[in-house]
């Protein structure tokens, strides 16, 4: 039984089959990303490849579990061939009607998902790994291939983990590899090796031949000619006349006969048309495409690609949990853990009850955090959420309390203040903080999201922090 | 012994005037004349002629420097690598700046290629270029030529290394007479004192190139920039359109450019240290090269030097007559001297023998003092050599002799340099068609 429902001012529609509801994104209709968290798979429509390739890597991009693990089909009519989307999406089908086909692999992703679980980690590292290993877990995948990808900045992409990075941070996917390569998660396999641009690590670079004194790349070559009855060397141009085609020697005039028996070609000589330098030896110049940058070959990056599976250790973290063992901020000074944070939440509303003061928690998220992040690697990310935390913690009283509810999400308590009093001092707070990354940070634009929520004794601490960062994921 | 000796002086007492001509006519006419006493006077004549001439020489140098002209240094050869370093280094220390270098590699089959390209890439050599395919040390010198900038050219060995003046040296001749079209350095052997053959040869380069080329060039006959280190100037040079195919490639660019009614040069106190052949074996080998291509570029390619034609010059006639009568016909009247002592004054040939030897013996010390103090600067010292001297009566007047007579009849009867592995075949097939 199949049942279409038409919203009439989009052209996004639902549809239940089989028990499931799959949102089906038709060519050119984008949703808001968190609509998908509401559905059980997404079937999206191929017909614009930018499209296709913009709402597959959104979903894929996205930090919560809701939405990134969620399956996607894609439904192509005629043959369409990106390895890349193929990767990311769980399947295709021909056409609407084939939806039983996919039912399987809702079921069993569905099912799978059930079996994660989800630490806490404030380790923006962590949270990437967390989301490749599920994702590998909920598809049955095993192994992390790269993928030769013309939109790739350094010319192989690996799918499930370099969908989270912007074009020019993709480099910040080999640094992650390589952590999870020495936490033991995955293992590697030498599959090749890229020469990246050492000012932007993009591999898509021009190679020339160059004039060594000027780096220009307009020189004409031209043959060196040896007469040997008289000994002359010239480039082939002094031999040339005007008359006729054939080659005259300009020392002892005679004419040119036959190569190897009275002249030859020993070496060819390069002329630079810019400086009008001579040279045999051009230099190998890469010109950067992405940032202009033309510099000898000699500055690139070599960087090894590798091919990675997933180890024993790495399924299991998956379903348990990721704790990284060297690269989460466990402890940030000034803050307590999170759960110990619901603790004392708890303990605040059994006391407000008695009490009848007013109370709040706040929290300030950083709502572009996998750009940040990814742009500034894990020591600069640690010195920030350091820098975040002193400023926050000069800011409200001694006995209140901060922690991390993710590495993007800053909670904390303003006890026994009003509620309106607390909205003033985050306002204030968020101010201050965007003057610190100003100061300290150049070119990070740094995005804050705030919440505060006044405590009522009639909830629980969990309905609590649920509205608090509802907002956030 | 003592008979040997007592007949000996009873000989010495017999010999009047006219007898000692009689029988020692060829060291008294050719040696002593023209190697001793012509080159005497003419020492003298130079030293006064560079006393009143020292205001003229400073104002060269002043205006040498004045103008600071560009000036190509060009080094060709084949497999000269391991060498090129260190004589890049020392032209780095030159007094002279405004240079350019171009290093020729000539089908070099070593490291060569290596060397040169990373010395030109750290800058130390403006131009390294690298012929695939040998074509001969002219071709090399001519490739370099074509590529060069400077106002003059200096053309090198890279196994040579040079006084840190001899740059600024060599090149003000030219300023000090604007018809100089060529000057030669002064070439010594550094490795003397390695072995016999090379003390010997330190001496013979002193003999025919610091004493011999300062006469010629004074008398107006100087005939031979030493390939090793000469300048040029790159118009007349450019005229020439470079170095025709060798051996002897040195003689012949000085001929060529004498013909042109320019001047040649010697500058004494530019110096340039070169290693020689350290066993008799490779000096063969050497001197026969270089004593056919006396016979091949005097006597065949530039025999118009000595017919009475249009463009006929007495000194340039007289130079090559020199040159030829020196070392060709006196080689082989040598032979008629011997000949005639042999047959006609039997008995008395151990006598005329032993004369000729301390006579000439005698000569070389004399030589050898006198004219050390004609020199500028020395870089080995003169008593080092004192205790050789008596050799070289040998080495020169019996060793050097022999060679040249082989040389010789090789080449006018056999034209053997045209098959001197020296020049690659391909290019000797047609200097041996073309007579050149
Ligand atoms: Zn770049
Ligand atoms: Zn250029
Ligand atoms: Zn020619």
């Amino acid at each position: 039984m199949k049942h279409i429902a038409e919203h009439k001012d989009n052209a996004e529609s639902i549809i239940e089959h089989a028990g499931f509801s799959f949102l089906y994104i038709r060519n050119l209709s984008p949703i808001p990303v968190e609509e998908v968290q509401y559905h059980s798979a997404v079937i999206i429509e191929v017909k614009n490849y930018d499209f296709v390739r913009l709402m597959v890597s959104s979903i894929r991009a996205n930090l919560s579990p809701d939405i990134y693990l969620k399956p996607i089909f894609l439904l192509k009519k005629d043959t369409y061939d990106d390895a890349v989307m193929d990767e990311l999406a769980d399947g295709s089908i021909k056409g609407l009607d084939e939806l039983d086909l996919v039912v399987p692999t809702v079921e069993r992703i569905s099912t799978r998902v059930q079996d994660l679980t989800f630490t806490n980690s404030i380790s923006f590292e962590a949270q990437i790994i967390t989301k490749l290993i599920t994702l590998l877990y909920t598809k049955e995948q095993k192994t992390v291939d790269p993928f030769p990808y013309v939109y790739s900045n350094i010319g192989y992409y690996y799918p499930l983990l370099s969908v989270n990075f912007q074009r020019t941070e993709e480099t910040v996917a080999l640094d992650i590899l390589k952590i999870a390569e020495e936490e033991g998660i995955l293992r590697s396999d030498y599959y090749d090796r890229v020469y990246l641009c050492s000012s932007c690590s993009s591999n898509h670079l021009s190679y020339r031949e160059v004039c060594p004194k000027c780096s220009s790349s307009n020189t004409t070559p031209d043959d060196i000619v040896h007469h040997f009855p008289c000994g002359y060397v010239g480039p082939m141009q002094d031999f040339k006349n005007e008359i006729d085609d054939k080659l005259d020697c300009p020392k002892c005039n005679k004419r040119l006969k036959h190569i190897g028996v009275d002249y030859d070609k020993p070496s060819v000589i390069h002329d630079c048309n810019n400086c009008h330098h001579k040279f045999q030896d051009y230099h190998v110049n890469a010109k950067c495409l992405s940032c202009l940058s033309d510099k000898s070959v000699e500055t690139l990056k070599p960087t090894e690609i590798k091919s990675y599976r997933l180890t024993k250790k790495g399924e299991l973290a998956a379903i348990k949990g990721f704790v990284t063992t060297t690269k989460d901020i466990d402890e940030v000074i000034g803050t307590i853990k999170y759960d110990t944070f619901k603790t004392m939440l708890k303990y605040e509303i059994e006391r407000l009850k008695q009490t009848e003061g007013q109370s709040n928690i706040c929290a300030i998220n950083i709502s572009n955090s996998s750009q940040v992040y990814s742009k500034l690697g894990s020591d600069l990310q640690r010195g920030l959420l350091k820098d975040l935390v002193s400023v926050i913690r000069s800011n409200i009283r001694s006995s209140d309390v901060i922690a991390f509810e993710s590495s993007s999400t800053i909670v904390m308590s303003m006890n026994a203040i009003p509620n309106k009093i607390a909205k003033k001092i985050i306002g204030e707070m968020v101010s201050l903080l965007n003057d610190l990354i100003k100061t300290s940070f150049e070119d990070l634009d740094v995005l804050f999201d705030t919440k505060v929520v006044a405590l009522d004794y009639a909830k629980t601490h969990e309905a609590h922090l649920k509205e608090l960062i509802t907002d956030f994921s | 012994m003592d008979e040997l000796l007592d007949n000996y002086i009873r000989f010495l007492a017999t010999l009047t005037p006219a007898y000692f001509v009689e029988l020692f006519w060829f060291y008294f006419v050719f040696e002593f004349v023209r190697y001793f006493l012509l080159e005497f006077i003419v020492l003298n004549l130079a030293k006064i002629r560079a006393v009143f001439n020292k205001p003229h020489k400073e104002d060269a140098r002043r205006r040498l420097f004045m103008e600071n002209p560009l000036v190509s240094i060009l080094i060709p050869g084949k497999n000269e690598g391991k060498h090129l370093f260190k004589l890049v280094n020392s032209l780095g220390e030159q007094t002279y700046k405004n240079i350019e270098i171009i290093v020729v590699c000539d089908g070099s089959d070593d490291d060569t290629p290596i060397i040169g390209r990373s010395l030109e890439k750290a800058g130390l050599i403006d131009m390294f270029i690298r012929n695939e395919v040998r074509g001969g040390k002219a071709s090399a010198a001519n490739t370099a030529l074509r590529f060069a900038k400077g106002k003059y050219i200096i053309h090198l060995d890279a196994d040579c290394s040079y006084d840190n003046d001899a740059m600024e040296k060599i090149l003000i001749p030219f300023f000090e007479d604007e018809r100089v079209g060529g000057v030669g350095g002064n070439v010594s052997v550094r490795n003397y004192k390695e072995s016999l053959v090379t003390t010997l040869q330190g001496v013979e380069y002193f003999n025919t190139i610091t004493t011999g080329r300062t006469v010629t060039s004074y008398l107006g006959i100087y005939r031979i920039i030493s390939g090793a280190f000469g300048a040029f100037r790159a118009d007349v040079i450019d005229q020439l359109k470079g170095w025709d195919i060798g051996p002897g490639l040195d003689g012949d660019i000085t001929v060529k450019i004498r013909k042109k009614g320019y001047k040649i040069k010697f500058a004494q106190d530019a110096n340039c240290l070169t290693s020689v052949p350290n066993t008799f074996r490779k000096l063969i080998k050497q001197r026969l090269r270089w004593d056919k291509s006396l016979v091949r570029f005097r006597m065949r390619k530039h025999k118009d030097v000595l017919m009475p034609t249009a463009s006929f010059k007495m000194l340039d006639f007289f130079s090559a007559f020199e040159n030829i009568m020196y070392n060709v016909v006196l080689n082989f009247k040598w032979y008629v001297y011997l000949l005639i002592m042999l047959s006609f004054y039997r008995p008395l040939f151990l006598n005329i023998f032993i004369t000729n030897i301390l006579l000439y013996t005698a000569t070389n010390f004399v030589k050898f003092i006198v004219y050390s103090l004609y020199r500028e600067k020395a870089h080995a010292s003169m008593s080092y050599f004192l205790i050789y001297l008596p050799c070289m009566v040998f080495y020169f007047g019996i060793y050097l002799r022999v060679v040249r007579t082989v040389a010789y009849i090789q080449e006018l009867f056999f034209k053997k340099s045209y098959q001197d592995p020296w020049n690659p075949r391909k290019t000797s097939v047609h200097a041996k068609h073309l007579g050149i």
